[in-house]
């Protein structure tokens, strides 16, 4: 019973462990997107969505400030078409999808005056129905 | 024990599954038994998500309306060695990297290699120097005459130390972080209003609401030791005061221009507040402020 159960925390930190070295790989991956191809353009919010999911979405809330452009970019894996990311208003409002982009996996949000968001995170279930999603918020002036 | 075997075949089916994702991720698609919505497996491992913004895009529109600047308003680096738990070192280390920021977009050079000997000393201290490690140095010292590539290399070192946190499960320490960060930007808003009497620092104080609350959430979220229980009791304090801000919103269609990957925004905006209500704000903020660097 004792083996048993050593068995199975052992087996439990090692998928967590995997789990984290695949978010890894894709947070490179999604870094890439949010940089650009001529290098980086735009200033990392110093932080790192990250959410295992499912068919559920993840979601959050934030401030865009006004005169300022925000780039965000997501990744869940070697596709860039995995993640469909939303954007509303608190009044619930969409002001962008990329799911009308082909699953676009960065979009660029130019900000004349502050709002406060609500950013939606979901897998494209046609495409990958579970897995490490990540997303990256960066800014320019 | 009948039970237990299922489990362990389950985390079986986990593991395989876990390491095909590695191993091969053009494997798009699991069987829908491994997917059962039943199963607790299916959870979202990362816990809920929050997001504040970064202290930088408060010093960059510090740095646009005045070309003063003040080394009052920054932490004094001799505070540094005051710091010696991880809850002292993670909120001073989000304060003192405002700072670094602050500084060098004035191209105070002196000053930026003292905070940034400081933040290196006190993440040293946090166990997150692969964070600001030799490669983060080249970086900054390529870069120190571009303010622009500067922020890119700061900020870029604090998203590595939030990723390694968060790879690691010390979440409240990097909420801290966080938490730091958005005080010490709070603190130069309030303060250069006071100086100045700039209308836009004074917007910019009443557009940190909805942060705020979402920084008392995260306060709460990362909590099991208790030992943000008088900050928290000091944010919800201040969020009083931030509750007599009105908030006045018009929604308008955004336009997308779908060939340049972008969408700008339409909507009107503005925040309402009296010298009363700013007045209480700066002052409760101070009062965490010092009680958190001194």
């Amino acid at each position: 019973m004792k083996n048993l159960f050593t068995i199975i925390c052992s087996l439990f930190f090692a998928s967590s462990s995997l789990l984290a070295q695949d978010c890894e790989t894709i947070v490179a991956n999604c870094e890439k997107y949010l940089n650009g191809q001529s290098g980086p353009q735009f200033i990392s919010d110093g932080q790192v969505y990250t959410a295992f999911l499912d068919r559920e979405k993840a979601e959050f809330k934030t401030t865009f400030y006004g005169g300022t452009t925000y780039r965000i970019a997501a990744s869940a894996g070697s596709k860039e078409d995995y993640v469909i990311f939303t954007v509303k208003d608190m009044e619930g409002n969409v002001l962008f999808t990329n799911k009308n982009h082909k699953n676009s996996p960065y979009w660029d949000f130019k900000v004349p005056q502050t709002i406060p968001v609500i950013i939606q995170t979901e897998l494209d279930l046609d495409k990958k129905v579970t897995g490490c999603a990540v997303m990256l918020i960066g800014f320019k002036q | 024990m009948k039970i237990n075997r299922f489990l362990l075949l389950g985390l079986l089916s986990f593991s395989i599954v876990a390491c095909t994702e590695t191993a091969d991720d053009q494997k798009d698609t699991i069987d829908a038994e491994i997917i059962d919505p039943s199963s607790s497996l299916n959870t979202n491992f990362d816990g809920k998500i929050f997001s504040i913004p970064s202290p930088i895009q408060t010093a960059l529109l510090i740095k646009s309306t005045s070309k003063t600047y003040y080394g009052d308003l920054l932490n004094p680096i001799s505070n540094a060695d005051k710091y010696n738990t991880e809850y002292s070192r993670a909120l001073n280390l989000g304060i003192y990297g405002a700072d670094l920021g602050y500084a060098s977009l004035y191209d105070q050079k002196s000053a930026t290699i003292n905070y940034l000997a400081t933040v290196e000393k006190i993440t040293s201290a946090l166990g997150l120097e692969g964070a600001f490690d030799k490669t983060f140095m080249s970086r900054y010292e390529s870069n120190i005459t571009n303010q622009d590539s500067m922020m890119i290399v700061v900020s870029d070192a604090f998203k590595n130390a939030d990723l390694f946190l968060k790879n690691s499960n010390r979440k409240a320490t990097s909420s801290l972080i966080l938490t730091g960060g958005w005080i010490e930007s709070m603190h130069f808003a309030c303060q250069l209003t006071q100086k100045t009497k700039s209308e836009e620092f004074k917007a910019r104080i009443g557009e940190q609401k909805q942060t705020l609350v979402t920084i008392i959430e995260i306060l709460k979220e990362y909590n099991k030791m208790e030992t943000n229980d008088a900050l928290i009791a000091q944010m919800s304090d201040l969020l009083v005061s931030f509750e007599e801000i009105t908030m006045n919103y018009t929604y308008a269609e955004p336009e997308t221009n779908a060939a340049k990957k972008m969408t700008t925004l339409k909507h009107s905006i503005s925040f309402d507040f009296s010298e009363k209500t700013l007045n209480d704000i700066s002052e409760k903020l101070s009062k965490i402020r010092t009680s958190i660097i001194s």
